[in-house]
Formats: structure tokens, C-alpha cells, sequence
């Protein structure tokens, strides 16, 4: 761990313990020490959410300001629920529609994180996601000129329909872990040689051997990538690669090399890191960081694709659409 | 006649195994730091049981276009004594599910397999050990279930996983699973069971790179006693070895939605 690494983390402890830091509370946590595993290594385990309302990428609103005063991310919090609040029945029939899947389905917490940062993304400074390159965007240009002419539309069958709909993967289950719109929890558990991270989200367990082994051959592709850790000091470092081309983490390539770093900073506040590497989509590297807070409850089993009416439905609902165009053109 | 003495053979078979397996006592597995018996690595069933958990012979594939790819494997089953105690009309469901078996089996559908049938997948799991928490994650469509070592108190609703809570008796991993739904089978020939399912299973080391599975079967509803299986699990012991993905949803979609795809232009 660089020096630059341990001090924020003591202040990041410091802030997530104490929101009115002083010199006497930075000393002790300074010497708060993780718990050991019996072979000696922090014991990371437990159930963690990441359940947050911190934006991803910083507001135009707070630009140029990287954290908020208590007084203003109880106002923050206050007026984004009020935003956000699916049972509103005010606004016009369009509206209306939009928050069909009402409050109760909701889980994305009521809190910014406990820095109080104003975006998840805490590099580049401004807290923004690099502009893609332009190799990035002639992908993605040609991918939609290649979908263009093959005619297809996005509800002739299954695999017109995004990979969360079709319950393959959602963004918010990662690799890497963002907040999403429930489900925002993992767990970790330890042995010595391997660690294993559950994701609620749609139950994806990750293994990550600990032995140094090398990744899965390179034409070997998995949507959650292939992972590998170690320790480095205090923190486990997950080196992620072998991602698909489909699996698309915020516009990046399958050359996508993911980092995460898991570091306890305090007894029940789990710091989670990751950087983001793919010279091929992003001019420079970008990182964010979320404060993870232990959770209460356990991880329950989310069923996805065994409950999915929606694609059957959606499916089902252009089939009969496109029936009666065909009986009103007639 | 000749099944007859067939069928005597396999269940003297199938009996002189589960004797030889039912005393694995003798084996003292190497020690977790907390001194249980260390279950910990990547573990495979290897035999027939996914195809069916009963003796069985050889069977064409459910669908002819498949070939010899698709036919069914024989085996002596799994099963202690050899049959399943079906209630009568339990079993004429099973008959029907074995005729409907290539559209109804939760697998082609890749739905999560449930407990038993996870375990003897052709696919491999794996154990991650730790104090309070067991996991078990199969390769088979990610699914995943935590074994609580300390009671968390009755499951909040059922699970295609079930609820699971573990204890060690001497050697022996053991662990209670509950609240299974009514939607998994035991196999690919339609064997099923209820909501009332409640499995026993019994997890114990036998040598370095072997593991017994025996699972104790009680659902009223569905069969007329409790019943057993009992298999050994071997370790995957290639140095690479690891679980790798298996999202098989897409491989299930031309199965459960292929009819609402749009019509092909002429």
C-alpha cells in the first residue's frame, strides 16, 4: 500500500467514524487495526451494502466541489428522495407510467456515502467518467450501423433485449459493484487460498484464488471477466480480466482491466475501490470509491431468470402489436 | 426373469456400496485452523445420476435430432434399495414428466437446480469453508447457497436453493435444508418432489480426494417414506482447476421464448 493510500484511508476511517474529525479520533484510528482470519490475514467477511444515493459522476450542481458539509447532504439526501420517489402520483400520464414499479421495489438507500464525497468516481478530480476515445465511439458507431443492416429490431426476439431484462447480468452486480436499484449487497468469505465474492444481484459468486495463477487462456471470455487476487498490505487487490464484448462496463472493451481493492477501515465500514483500465475505450485510467457499511441482513436468493415474465411479455406484446398493423393495413 | 435377477444384481450392488460408504469414520480429514474437518476445494459427482437417480438403462435422447449426444447414459442410480417410494399418484406425475422431460426439466430451462440435484450435476462446485459460513457454489447457472453454521431462525420465504443450516457431527458436515419450492426435480427423468421437501445432507470426507454425499429425502406429500441417496464426490484435482461461468440462460431461450420470436420475412 502506497503512503498516499494509508492516509486516506485513516481519514476516510476517521470521517466514517467520527464526522467531527479531531486531532485525538484521527490518532486512534490510526491505531484501529483490522481483525485477523486464524492465518493472520484481515478479516474482511460479512455482508456488505453498497446501497447509496451518491451519484456515479458528479452534478453540474456541485462542480469543482469534491465533498458536502453535513448540512448540505442532509438537504442533498432530502431532496433527492423526494425526486426519486416512485409513489408520487403528481405529473403528467407519462410520468405516471414511469413509476409503475413503485417505491416498494426500490432499494437504493436513502444516504450519501459516508465521505460525503459528491460522486462515486473520485479520479479523474473532477469526478467525472473520461469522454470515450474515439476508437470507443467507432465501436460503438459500427456495432449500430452492423444492427442497422441486419434489420433486426429490439423486440424481434430474446437477444434484442438488454442482458438485465434477460436476467444474464446487470451493471450494478459488476464485476465491478455499483449501486443500483436494489440488491446492492455482497458477501465475502475467506479461506487462505481463496476468497469468494457473492453478489445478491442475480446470485453470481466470483472465486478469486489467492495462489498467483495465471488468468484463463485469452480467448476464453466470461461476462464477469476472470479474477485473481492478492495482499497487498491490508488490502485484497482483485485483478479482473477476460471480460466479454458484451459485457460492456460503461462503454469499455473486452480489454477491459479491472482492479478492486477491499480495505476495512473501521469495524463495520468496508472500503471498496476499483480502477478501471482500457486504453482501447478510456484515454486514462478512472477510479471509484464507495464506503461499503455492514449489513443486518442476510443475502437472499434473487431468482431472476426463473421469475421473468418480462421478456415473454415484451415479446409477446410487439408480436401482437405488429398483428394488428398488419390487419389495419389490409 | 432375466430383469429380475438384473435388478437383484444392481440392488445388491447399490447395497454393498452404500455398506462400504456408510462407514467413512475411519478417515480423519485434515483440519481447518478453527479444528473442523476441512471440506474446502472443488468437488464433482461422476456417473449418471443427473439422468436419472434410479438404476436405469440406456435411452435414446428425448429429442432424435441430437443424436447419440443426447441418449441417456445407464447407471445403477443412487438411490438405497434402488427405487423411490412414490406414492401412487406421484407417480403417475413422474411417468408424465419422464414423457415431457425435454421441455419440462427446470435444467433445460436453466432454472436453479435445487437441493439435491445441485451436487451431482456434470458440473463441478465448489466448497469455500470458513467459521461461520459455508459456501457452496456451483458451476451449473452460478447458483449459489450459503450454509449458515450458526441458526438464523426460520427462512423468510421459500428458495429454489432452500434455507440451509449446518452443524458437524464428528467428521461430518451436516445441513438441514428447508423451504425448497416445488419447482426443482431430482434428475432429467422427471423425479420429483413437493414444497414439503426437507433434506438431510450429510457431507463426509473419505480420503484426500474424496468426499460422501448422503442426503436423506422426507416430502409426505409425494412419497410414501423417507428415502436415501449416496455418492462420492471426487476432488478436481487439476492445478488449474477452477469454476468457471455457465450463464446458461441464453442457451434456455429458444426453448422458452423461441415460439415469440417474429416470423422470418418471406
Amino acid at each position: 500500500m502506497t503512503i498516499r493510500g494509508i492516509g486516506l484511508i485513516t481519514v476516510l476511517a476517521a470521517i466514517a467514524l467520527a464526522p467531527a474529525a479531531s486531532v485525538t479520533a484521527v490518532a486512534q484510528n490510526k491505531a484501529w487495526t483490522a481483525p485477523r482470519t486464524p492465518d493472520g490475514k484481515p478479516d474482511l467477511q460479512g455482508i456488505w451494502s453498497y446501497a447509496t444515493i451518491t451519484p456515479l459522476e458528479r452534478p453540474a450542481e456541485f462542480a469543482g466541489k469534491e465533498f458536502l458539509s453535513e448540512q448540505e447532504a442532509a438537504d442533498y439526501e432530502k431532496r433527492r428522495l423526494q425526486e426519486m420517489n416512485m409513489d408520487r402520483r403528481d405529473g403528467t400520464a407519462q410520468a405516471d407510467v414511469t413509476r409503475a414499479y413503485n417505491d416498494f421495489w426500490w432499494d437504493r438507500g436513502t444516504k450519501v456515502v459516508s465521505t460525503r464525497r459528491t460522486s462515486l468516481v473520485v479520479d479523474p478530480p473532477d469526478g467525472r467518467i473520461p469522454p470515450l476515445t474515439e476508437e470507443a465511439r467507432t465501436r460503438t458507431a459500427a456495432r449500430a450501423e452492423e444492427r442497422r443492416r441486419s434489420g433486426r429490431g429490439p423486440t424481434d426476439g430474446p437477444e434484442d433485449r438488454p442482458l438485465g431484462e434477460r436476467c444474464i447480468m446487470f451493471g450494478s452486480g459488476g464485476a465491478p459493484m455499483l449501486p443500483g436499484a436494489y440488491n446492492n449487497n455482497f458477501q465475502l468469505v475467506q479461506t487462505p487460498d481463496q476468497v469468494a465474492i457473492v453478489i445478491e444481484m442475480i446470485h453470481d459468486a466470483r472465486i478469486v484464488p489467492l495462489d498467483a495463477r495465471p488468468p484463463l487462456p485469452k480467448n476464453v471470455r466470461q461476462y464477469h471477466g476472470d479474477s485473481r487476487g492478492h495482499w497487498e498490505g491490508d488490502t485484497l487487490v482483485v485483478v479482473t480480466t477476460n471480460f466479454t464484448d458484451k459485457t460492456n462496463f460503461r462503454g469499455s472493451s473486452e480489454n477491459l482491466r479491472l482492479t478492486e481493492r477491499f480495505t476495512r477501515v473501521a469495524e463495520d465500514t468496508l472500503l471498496y475501490r476499483f480502477t478501471v483500465e482500457d486504453p482501447s475505450s478510456f484515454p486514462r485510467p478512472w477510479t471509484v470509491e464507495i464506503p461499503m457499511w455492514r449489513s443486518r441482513e442476510p443475502i437472499y436468493e434473487y431468482a431472476c431468470h426463473e421469475g421473468n415474465s418480462s421478456i415473454a411479455g415484451v415479446l409477446a406484446g410487439a408480436r401482437a402489436e405488429e398483428k394488428a398493423a398488419a390487419g389495419a393495413g389490409r | 426373469m432375466r430383469n429380475v435377477v438384473l435388478v437383484l444384481t444392481v440392488a445388491v450392488t447399490v447395497s454393498a456400496v452404500l455398506v462400504l460408504a456408510q462407514n467413512p469414520a475411519a478417515y480423519r480429514a485434515p483440519r481447518t485452523a478453527d479444528g473442523k474437518p476441512n471440506l474446502n476445494g472443488i468437488w464433482q459427482a461422476f456417473g449418471d445420476a443427473n439422468w436419472d437417480i434410479e438404476p436405469h438403462a440406456a435411452a435414446a435422447a428425448p429429442l432424435a435430432l441430437t443424436g447419440a449426444i443426447g441418449a441417456t447414459p445407464p447407471g445403477l442410480g443412487i438411490v438405497e434399495g434402488g427405487t423411490i417410494p412414490y406414492l401412487p399418484q406421484a407417480a403417475a406425475k413422474k411417468a408424465e414428466n419422464y414423457k415431457n422431460r425435454q421441455t419440462l426439466d427446470p435444467e433445460a430451462k436453466c432454472y436453479l437446480p435445487g437441493v439435491p440435484r445441485a451436487t451431482y450435476m456434470p458440473q463441478p462446485f465448489q466448497i469455500v469453508q470458513s467459521q461461520k459460513t459455508i459456501l457452496m457454489t456451483y458451476q451449473y447457472a452460478g447458483a449459489v447457497r450459503t450454509i449458515y453454521m450458526e441458526d438464523p431462525g426460520p427462512a423468510p420465504a421459500d428458495f429454489w436453493m432452500g434455507w440451509s443450516v449446518g452443524r458437524w457431527e464428528g467428521e461430518t458436515l451436516v445441513v438441514d435444508v428447508t423451504s425448497l419450492n416445488d419447482q426443482t426435480w431430482f434428475d432429467r427423468a422427471g423425479n420429483f418432489h413437493s414444497d414439503a421437501l426437507h433434506v438431510i445432507e450429510r457431507y463426509t470426507r473419505t480420503g484426500p480426494d474424496h468426499l460422501l454425499y448422503e442426503a436423506t429425502i422426507e416430502d409426505p406429500k409425494t412419497f410414501s417414506r423417507p428415502w436415501k441417496i449416496s455418492m462420492p464426490l471426487y476432488r478436481r484435482i487439476e492445478k488449474n482447476a477452477q469454476l468457471m461461468e455457465f450463464k446458461c440462460v441464453e442457451f434456455s431461450e429458444e426453448l422458452l421464448y423461441g415460439r415469440l420470436r417474429k416470423p422470418v420475412a418471406q
